[in-house]
């Protein structure tokens, strides 16, 4: 079974010690169940289906720009043409039967040569959710927009409990958010960007608490494209004075400039690299600690048998409780941090400063605020 | 490798970033125009109009205070000139009341001083009768007395020098 893994597969390497005691008592018990086998690893990395599992599997569509544009409507009718292969039965070939083996790996080479494709433009999960957050956002806030326009909110006092919790948020994000690193007069050109970031950032963090939901912001790629739109936002707004600050520190000496350039040049890249890799990896954290907290229950059935293992489910049953009330609190945060430090490197390059004192490392933040 | 553990949960997909990243900006740009922008711009406006409300609150309640401030003033400078007007009747009763009086003492007097020099004038007028009457009893009853030897005239020159001497005694 190589397809799906074991959950005591996950933790073998944490529970080494009593792994001898587990194959004796895996030997004289029963066996594992095929139904306790759970995929965890198609859960939270990405894939080219949708499936709510148990009711239905919805193959994406396959997208590559590689020899010319192919599209194919699923992975399997990808393998299936001939010109492409999953690179596992491209490895393995006697284990592929055409037409009915369905996709391993899901990452497709040319099946001649076991070329990997120039561009993969596939459409994942995490696209096609992270699309969900986006219309979501749209609808909620496009909707809030129209009663604005019709008059409630604007003249009289915002109606109901959905509109007064939403311009809440608005209203903290545009104040103590933007408004304060960004400054009142700029406000309103940024303002729409970083409201846009929380609120997408918010649903695809709170989608992964939904039942066969899934979290678009635990794939480091979503959280890359995210900072890579704020890196734009910093550096195409740049003043004169931030780029002098990169290229031609004032108040530093000519020859430490030339360890300086570097250094400032490198500052560019890493403040987005540490954006992305921050959200992915709480995300991703929160998803996994929830599995394997889940996980326990069966590698304590596996261990000590049905009966332990499903007594000792109480346990690991509140603690996945208490950690997923921590995952919908690191949701709001995560998203609230994104949106932080983008209006803060925003502000930082749209600063106009005479004097030549250095700004604060932004970064030297990080360790107090990044709770999870 | 297990192939599946392989390409799980670190892959970058090139692909995938330009699909999110593409679509992020068109999420952007359609919230902008559909969302955040009529929202901000309707709070930016209903922020302005609770503050217009309340500044012309605050001028509204100046100017009230102003108007009580100045009814108070005019109230306390009617009292003073009501203090005023009292004061100045009361010295003028007061002064009226002194030359009243002293009027009336000075008539009071001059009557008197009158009163006296009529009864002094009355006396003087009444010892003259009496001088008469009395030299003129004193001569009948001498007359009738000494009738014989001496002459009237010589008698009542006796009796005149008699009554001079009294009166001047």
């Amino acid at each position: 079974m190589v397809k799906t893994l074991r959950i005591a597969l996950l933790f073998c390497l944490l529970l080494l010690l009593a792994g001898s005691h587990a194959h004796a008592a895996g030997d004289t018990e029963e066996p594992i169940e095929p139904a306790t086998e759970v995929d965890i690893l198609s859960k939270m990395g990405d894939r080219y289906y949708i499936e709510f599992e148990n009711l239905f599997k919805f193959y994406l569509p396959r997208i590559i720009i590689s020899d010319g544009f192919h599209f194919y409507g699923s992975t399997k009718s990808a393998m299936n043409s001939g010109v492409f292969q999953d690179q596992y039965y491209f490895e393995n070939p006697d284990e592929f039967v055409p037409g009915e083996s369905s996709a391993v790996s899901y990452k497709l080479v040319h099946a001649e040569d076991g070329r990997p494709v120039m561009l993969d433009m596939s459409i994942s999960k995490h696209v096609v959710w992270f699309w969900l957050a986006g219309l979501l956002t749209l609808l909620i806030f496009g909707r809030l927009a129209n009663k604005y326009k019709a008059g409630i909110g604007r003249d009289t006092a915002p109606k109901g409990a959905g509109m007064n919790f939403a311009e809440v948020m608005i209203v903290y994000l545009r104040d103590e958010v933007v408004k304060s690193n960004i400054g009142e007069e700029k406000y309103l050109k940024f303002a729409p960007y970083l409201l846009s970031c929380f609120f997408i950032i918010l649903f695809m963090n709170l989608f992964g608490l939904m039942p066969w939901g899934q979290t678009p912001t635990s794939d480091i790629s979503v959280t890359a494209a995210l900072a890579i739109t704020t890196f734009f936002m910093v550096n195409l707004n740049g003043t004169k004075d931030y780029w002098k600050h990169v290229f031609a520190m004032p108040g530093v000496p000519k020859l430490m400039l030339i360890i300086m350039i570097p250094v400032e040049i490198l500052g560019l890249f890493t403040k987005p690299f540490a954006l992305a890799i921050r959200l992915f990896a709480n995300m991703l954290a929160g998803k996994m600690l929830i599995l394997s907290m889940l996980g326990m229950v069966f590698i304590f059935m596996g261990m000590y048998g049905t009966g332990v293992g499903l007594g000792s489910g109480i346990i690991w049953v509140s603690f996945t409780l208490f950690i997923y009330a921590l995952k919908v609190f690191a949701a709001f945060l995560q998203a609230f941090i994104f949106t932080m430090f983008s209006a803060l490197f925003i502000g930082m390059a749209l600063e106009d400063h005479s004097h030549d004192h250095h700004e604060e490392e932004p970064d030297a933040l990080q360790p107090a605020t990044q709770l999870q | 490798m297990n192939p599946v553990l392989a390409n799980a949960l670190l892959n970058f997909e090139t692909g995938i970033v330009l699909w999110v990243g593409v679509t992020f900006v068109l999420f952007f740009v359609l919230l902008k125009k559909f969302a955040w922008g009529p929202v901000l711009q309707a709070l930016e406006q209903r922020e302005k109009s609770i503050q217009e409300s309340l500044d012309s609150a605050e001028k509204a309640m100046s100017r009230a205070e102003e108007i009580s401030r100045k009814n108070d003033e005019a109230l306390r400078q009617a009292e003073v000139e009501a203090q005023r007007l009292r004061k100045e009747a009361k010295e003028e009763a007061e002064k009226i009341r002194v030359d009243l009086i002293d009027k009336a003492r000075t008539e009071a007097e001059a009557v008197k001083e009158q009163t006296l020099a009529s009864i002094e004038q009355e006396k003087q007028k009444a010892m003259l009768e009496l001088r008469s009457h009395v030299a003129e009893l004193a001569l009948e009853a001498a007359g009738k007395i000494l009738n014989a030897e001496l002459d009237e005239k010589k008698n009542k020159k006796l009796v005149d020098d008699f009554i001079d001497g009294l009166s001047k005694n």
